[in-house]
């Protein structure tokens, strides 16, 4: 395997952040399977000094959800390590006192339990898959057009993504559609938002130079993390194409087959 | 008096809604401006965007109103949307409401390799917009029969084709063909059975920006009328200004009668 630049920084490392969706699992059937090796790869990045955050733009599910879903695939995983864009939008909700009008999955609902709701004063959509429909659209556009500064939060900005009965669309188009609607730019809130990736160092406590992000999007993960002065890898499962490493603006750090091979390489170079 | 460049004036495209009538209601003497307009050597035609009324329904509103209009003098986004169908030799998923499907008869719609997007509020939804959407993945050109963000319903503003057309060229890295106003292509087909130039026509609206702007962009002359959805300032708002700006459609008329027309 060629082994590039990349492990150069793998000594000063301190911190490693997965991506989860294509990463340590594929999506599909009855919740997808694990990608082989990432179960152990996991493991062993946990037994080593190194950090770990998981980072997941996943708006479908609740953390506690999703992560018993890893759970019973084999992934040793907390909740408390899991960083997802609901969740950072309720706090920067609270922060800026806003009452959100929700255009999300029923089953990312509890996320928002604790905020209030009524008389709204910004639009929050996520991937919310059935849940587009022109009339909850146009609900979404409602409250915006009725703002003297609409304010609208989106969970990613995805294009789609695959599922085992095909490619679905994933939120981005929607929010362009209401971004275009109402002649604004909408505030995106998970990867590859700079303080989306920013929070999740500040939970580890350690400077961006010093964190490996892994993912299989090369845009939103890996030229998220590099953004932020992070190294990026691709990992060449989940969404990954064969063009992805003659990208026309995003060069990895790295490309590697899979996670158990980035993680073999990352403990064989830390001696 | 010479006016600095007399063209040879031969045909006059003409606004429906706005212009004509207001909904259900025609616009003072403009009946009967059209029937002096007719007695003028020009050929005419009516050009409308409208994703969701056919032809027939157009031209019955038409003829309630005491209009002297025959069906297939009406071209509409509707039409520009069949035609370029018929150019590309293609079978599109028509994602349109079905009071729209007559103008499209005939057309071949099984196994789509093409999508057209009207105003559809009951096909934009998740499983129709990612079946579109994988389409135009697969190199299914993408045929929008107009951009609108919003209109005005009765209970308020409702989202237009625009923003669904906007999500799916952004989900595919693609753009959108669009057919109606204030699109160049669409005055020229309008045009084209009629035998003239750009240069030889004028088109009369109530939308500076479409009607106005758009018929100018193609090299025709633009009246613009202050009926319809016209706002004061509206003829500040496209470069160069209209040709004219004038009370309503038969002022418009006489206008064209008096000055645009080689009457020796």
């Amino acid at each position: 395997m060629a082994e590039d630049g990349w492990t150069e920084c793998v000594r000063s490392l301190k911190g490693v952040i997965l991506d989860m969706c294509g990463v340590l699992y594929d999506s599909g059937a009855g919740g997808g399977a694990p990608i082989e090796g990432s179960v152990e790869a996991v493991k062993r990045l946990k037994a080593s000094d190194l950090q770990l955050r998981f980072c997941t733009n996943e708006t479908q599910a609740t953390r506690e959800k999703f992560v018993a879903k890893l759970r019973r695939m084999g992934f040793e995983i907390d909740v408390s390590e899991v960083f997802s864009p609901a969740p950072a939008v309720v706090s920067i909700l609270k922060q800026r006192g806003l009452r959100p009008h929700l255009l999300v999955h029923d089953d990312v609902l509890p996320e928002f339990d604790g905020v209030e709701k009524s008389d709204p004063s910004c639009v929050v959509i996520g991937d919310a898959a059935d849940n587009f429909s022109y009339q909850n659209m146009n609900s979404a556009f409602h409250v915006l057009i009725g703002q003297e500064k609409p304010t609208l939060f989106s969970m990613g900005r995805g294009r789609y993504y695959k599922e085992t009965d095909g490619l679905k669309l994933d939120v981005g188009a929607y929010m362009k559609a209401l971004e275009y609607a109402c002649d604004i730019e909408a505030e995106v809130v998970g990867k590859p938002a700079p303080m989306f990736f920013q929070s999740v160092l500040n939970d580890m406590g350690v400077q961006p130079q010093e964190v490996l992000m892994i993912g299989d999007d090369l845009v939103n993960d890996v030229g998220g993390a590099q953004q932020c002065g992070m190294k990026g890898l691709q990992v060449r499962t989940g969404k990954y194409r064969p063009s992805d490493e003659r990208h026309p603006t995003v060069t990895a750090d790295g490309y590697v087959d899979n996670l158990a091979a980035a993680v073999e390489t990352i403990l064989k170079h830390r001696g | 008096m010479a006016m600095a460049s007399r063209r040879a004036l031969k045909a006059v495209l003409i606004d429906l809604s706005g212009t004509l009538h207001i909904e259900d209601a025609a616009v003072p003497g403009a009946q009967e401006a059209l029937a002096r307009l007719r007695r003028a050597p020009v050929a005419l035609k009516f050009v409308t965007n409208t994703t969701k009324e056919c032809k027939r329904t157009l031209h019955e509103r038409l003829r309630r109103l005491k209009f002297d209009i025959e069906e297939q003098e009406i071209f509409t986004s509707l039409t520009a949307a069949r035609n370029l169908l018929e150019q590309k030799v293609v079978r599109p998923l028509l994602l349109v409401e079905d009071s729209a499907l007559e103008d499209f008869a005939g057309i071949e719609t099984s196994d789509p390799n093409a999508v057209v997007i009207g105003l559809a509020p009951d096909h934009f939804n998740y499983q129709m917009l990612n079946k579109a959407f994988r389409l135009i993945l697969d190199g299914a050109p993408l045929i929008a029969i107009h951009k609108a963000r919003y209109y005005k319903k009765k209970d308020g503003l409702a989202l237009g084709p625009g923003p669904f057309v906007t999500g799916l060229e952004y989900a595919t890295d693609t753009q959108a063909t669009v057919v109606g106003k204030p699109v160049k292509t669409f005055f020229l087909e309008a045009l084209r059975d009629l035998n003239c130039s750009p240069e030889e026509a004028v088109m009369i609206g109530d939308d500076a920006r479409d009607d106005v702007g758009g018929a100018q962009n193609a090299g025709m002359l633009g009246i613009l009328v202050k009926t319809g959805k016209y706002r004061a300032g509206d003829e500040g708002k496209i470069n160069p200004p209209p040709h004219l700006t004038c009370e309503s459609f038969p002022e418009a008329v006489d206008h064209i009668l008096t000055h645009l027309l080689d009457t020796k």
